[in-house]
């Protein structure tokens, strides 16, 4: 699940935009789809994401999230049919205004969750936090923030497999069938992922100051992040999809 | 020359301990210097370390006397910065010395933040990355480099920041031998080709002995022993009454000279200097005319026996060994060696566990392992070993269960791993895993001892009775919580609570790594006695010493097989085999090999410190 968020290698137009300006992307087309109202405009909301995935070959992340995504849309649309009582009832008692605002929902959820997808697998975490220092301006001390919290996950994902490893070899039961038990006995887990997890910030801050975290200025960055001709054209896209959820 | 490093009576305690963690040390650090810091674990080497680096007092804060000169800077009076662009420091933990995700990153974050002009960021990125020979990882996701190469990386970012000096705290603690060499051998070509100083904290004393130009022992706070490695190891009794381990050669040559053979003074450090040694002997006492050189020899032959030097040393080799021993070999008995301990295999006992054809190949591609076939009687004492990668742990994990096998069958005490579940397993087959952090769960040392027992199902009272037992034989505080304890009383802590349970079969993952010598001998006996009582042990360990001392039987891995399978010593002394699994065979043996190509057979199959020092003796006194 964490690899989901992984880096894609490659070449394509996606890689080589500047990384605010595919982060601008992502946001108007989730600002977009939420202000859009018809179903026809989320329809191509979506097909432009999808599209744009698999132009730049990460539709395998983007298929692993619409695994987890599809089903709980499924149920978002289900409820919304079942218990919307507005409009002309279409089957027993499904009206068709609730199958419609089922569609919405169902259709919002994914173009909400999608676009990010695209946009942080073409992207190093390095290059986002470096671009967001230079042309953003974020004081750099929150980019360093933003990336190491990142990159802890897996290795807080691998610390904490490796408690469940041991526990599990001790016999504790979590390859119980009941998920309540198998909650209750993940709880005292926590304390050893705790204990090792503060070491583990303190070490780094540590290893970040003895190489001269705190000297570090916006122009210290070796690698520029220039917004180039095609990031013009790509953030004229962005005002035009947000143009483009607002009118319909 | 100026010491680059000058630690003039420096007292430290962290926070409001009153417990000092440095003791009035002085030492200095010249430019150039190669620095081997060693000690029992809790001695304050890490302390020593962060003091030179200036974490102390700049991020670990308490009362701290006496100063600390770094380039002739009081590091009280400038900043952490400062000193970081003198001293580069590695520190323990390697995921958390890392701040980017891609090695290139990694290598630009201390160029960048020095403000090193843009134009020459390039030449040092190649440059730092060639000496450390990892040129072709520059764009590698560092999550995907092994621990060997993850290492490198961070030397190799330090480096390209041209610190003058270097500190390193046990980098290759995490490593298989021929990695952890590799580290050296960079850090030697650093230091001799870069002239950067090297100040590293080790365990391996093996290593250390071979590559450093000096060594300080510490013990309590305090700096025990300074000097060559020559020096330090000739005091073999003194490092041994602190917690510290000789090299096994050079452990041959003191207790030579213990027994008169040879004139005290420069031990051997490595097993060429041993075997020059030994040959250089036994070629001047022979019957033919004796060279000049016998000189010493000669005079040894007159002292050799009844003096109480040589007792001693007898003695001395003998506890050494780790090993309550059946047999001393006397005096003169000289040949084959008995295997280092009697299994207690009874005949006709089925195994515990039992490996047939066993396949197993993660999800995600990467690491496999194929064809294993093996059984463990109960009693025997298996050891596991192989490089990093080799597919020793997924070998452990299918054991104990926390892996289904993909084809073949696993059956640990009558039950098919694949139909009987992991917590099942678990009654039958108790794991020590190499971080104690990862099993300890509970608020005190009493109920973790006692909590594989009551989900074993033993009733709480029961459980309780027997872990406090169990415990108070262990000398733990029963009440404190075991997350206050020292790393190698924790270790203790998780080793208790899988004694407690009897296990038919132990499994254990490098159940050495990270602890002294005093705090390994004390974990391998207690796995010894449990074999002894007739639990089968696995272990999986890199110490290829610990090996040699301990199992009788060894699984050799290479590639995700099993490459050999048989006696210990055995397969120790086939080196086609050790070459195809990379491994390097404990020095004893290797010594013994050498010189029974060069000297004599009858150092053939030799693997204990005692029986080549009284073959040579033999040898020297009857021809």
């Amino acid at each position: 699940m964490v690899n989901v968020i992984d880096y894609v290698p490659g070449t394509t137009l996606l890689h080589r935009l500047n990384p605010v300006t595919k982060i601008a992307l992502a946001v108007a087309l989730i600002a977009s789809s939420l202000t859009a109202d018809s179903p026809i405009v989320l329809v191509s909301l979506l097909a432009l994401t999808l599209a744009a995935s698999a132009y730049a070959h990460v539709m395998r992340q983007v298929r692993s999230f619409l695994k987890l995504l599809i089903p709980l849309s499924i149920i978002m649309f289900v409820m919304q049919a079942i218990f919307v009582r507005s409009g002309t009832p279409v089957f027993l008692s499904i009206t068709n205004e609730g199958l419609m605002l089922g569609l919405m929902v169902c259709l919002r959820l994914l173009c909400l969750a999608l676009p990010l997808i695209p946009a942080l697998v073409t992207t190093k975490l390095t290059d986002l936090a470096n671009a967001c220092v230079e042309v953003l301006h974020v004081p750099y001390q929150y980019a360093f923030t933003f990336t190491t919290a990142l990159r802890f996950v897996p290795v807080f994902s691998q610390e904490m497999n490796a408690i469940m490893e041991a526990q599990t070899a001790r016999g504790v039961e979590y390859d119980t069938p009941n998920p309540l038990k198998k909650l209750r006995l993940m709880l005292p887990l926590c304390i050893p992922l705790l204990i090792s997890s503060v070491g583990k910030t303190d070490a780094t801050a540590l290893a970040a100051e003895q190489r001269g975290f705190y000297l570090r200025t916006r122009a210290s960055a070796y690698k520029r992040y220039p917004l180039a001709g095609r990031d013009i054209a790509a953030l004229a896209l962005c005002v035009g999809l947000i143009v483009l959820g607002i009118a319909y | 020359m100026d010491p680059i490093i000058r630690i003039d009576h420096v007292s430290f305690s962290y926070g409001e301990a009153s417990a000092r963690a440095l003791d009035d040390v002085t030492l200095s650090v010249s430019p150039g210097d190669f620095l081997g810091i060693i000690g029992p674990s809790g001695a304050g080497k890490t302390t020593l370390a962060s003091a030179m680096s200036g974490a102390i007092p700049h991020h670990y804060t308490g009362p701290l006397f006496g100063s600390v000169l770094v380039d002739g800077k009081d590091t009280c009076a400038v900043t952490l910065t400062d000193i970081s662009q003198v001293v580069g420091s590695v520190l323990q933990d390697i995921d958390t010395q890392m701040v980017a995700s891609v090695v290139e990153d990694e290598m630009l974050f201390g160029l960048e933040n020095f403000g090193v002009p843009h134009s020459q960021i390039e030449e040092r990125v190649i440059d730092a990355l060639e000496t450390v020979g990892i040129a072709d990882l520059r764009e590698r996701d560092i999550a995907t480099l092994s621990g060997g190469q993850k290492q490198k990386v961070a030397i190799a970012a330090i480096l390209a920041l041209r610190p003058r000096v270097l500190v390193l705290d046990e980098p290759t603690a995490a490593l298989d031998p021929a990695s952890s060499r590799m580290v050296f051998e960079t850090l030697r070509s650093i230091n001799r080709e870069l002239g950067v100083t090297v100040v590293i904290i080790e365990q391996k004393v093996a290593l250390l002995s071979e590559y450093a130009s000096r060594i300080a022992v510490m013990q309590g706070g305090r700096i025990a022993l300074e000097g060559t490695p020559s020096e330090v190891f000739s005091h073999s009794a003194e490092l041994r009454s602190i917690g510290v381990d000789s090299p096994r050669v050079t452990r041959i040559s003191n207790s030579l000279a213990a027994r008169g053979l040879i004139e005290a003074g420069e031990p051997c450090l490595n097993v060429r200097e041993a075997s020059l040694l030994i040959q250089n002997l036994c070629k001047a006492s022979s019957p033919a005319p004796r060279a000049a050189a016998t000189a010493g020899a000669d005079r040894a032959i007159a002292t050799a026996h009844a003096t109480a030097g040589a007792d001693r040393a007898a003695a001395d080799a003998h506890a050494t060994a780790g090993a309550d021993r059946s047999t001393i070999a006397s005096p003169g008995e000289c040949g084959m060696a008995e295997s280092p301990r009697r299994p207690a295999v009874k005949p006709g006992a089925s195994p515990v566990v039992r490996l047939r054809d066993v396949t197993y190949t993660y999800p995600g591609g990467g690491a496999s392992v194929r064809h294993l076939n093996l059984e463990v009687y109960p009693g025997e004492f298996v050891g596991l070993v192989g490089q990093n990668g080799a597919g020793k742990t997924t070998a452990t994990k299918l054991v104990n269960g926390l892996l289904k096998p993909s084809s073949g069958t696993v059956e640990v005490a009558g039950l098919d791993t694949r139909t009987a579940r992991t917590s099942q397993i678990a009654r039958h087959a108790a794991t020590l895993f190499q971080n104690p952090d990862h099993q300890i769960c509970r608020d005190t040392v009493l109920d973790e001892v006692a909590f594989g027992l009551e989900l074993g199902g033993v009733d709480a009272e029961t459980a309780r009775e027997r872990a406090r037992a169990v415990a108070e034989d262990f000398g733990l505080p029963l009440g404190e919580v075991p997350f206050s304890l020292s790393r190698g009383q924790r270790q203790m802590v998780a080793l208790a609570s899988v004694v407690v349970l009897e296990p038919e079969l132990v499994i254990l993952d490098e159940p050495t790594s990270g602890l002294d010598y005093r705090e390994c001998m004390t974990v391998m006996e207690t796995v010894r006695r449990m074999a002894d009582r007739g639990s089968a042990v696995i272990m999986v360990c890199h110490d290829m010493e610990v090996v040699s001392d301990f199992a009788e039987r060894l699984v050799v891995m290479a590639d995700g097989e099993i490459a050999a399978a048989g006696p210990t010593h055995d397969l120790f002394a086939d080196e086609s085999l050790m070459k195809r699994a990379s491994m390097r065979p404990p020095q004893v043996v290797e010594l013994a090999n050498e010189l029974a190509h060069t000297v004599s057979p009858r150092f053939l199959g030799l693997y204990e410190v005692l029986d080549v020092v009284s073959c040579t003796e033999e040898l020297v006194l009857h021809g």
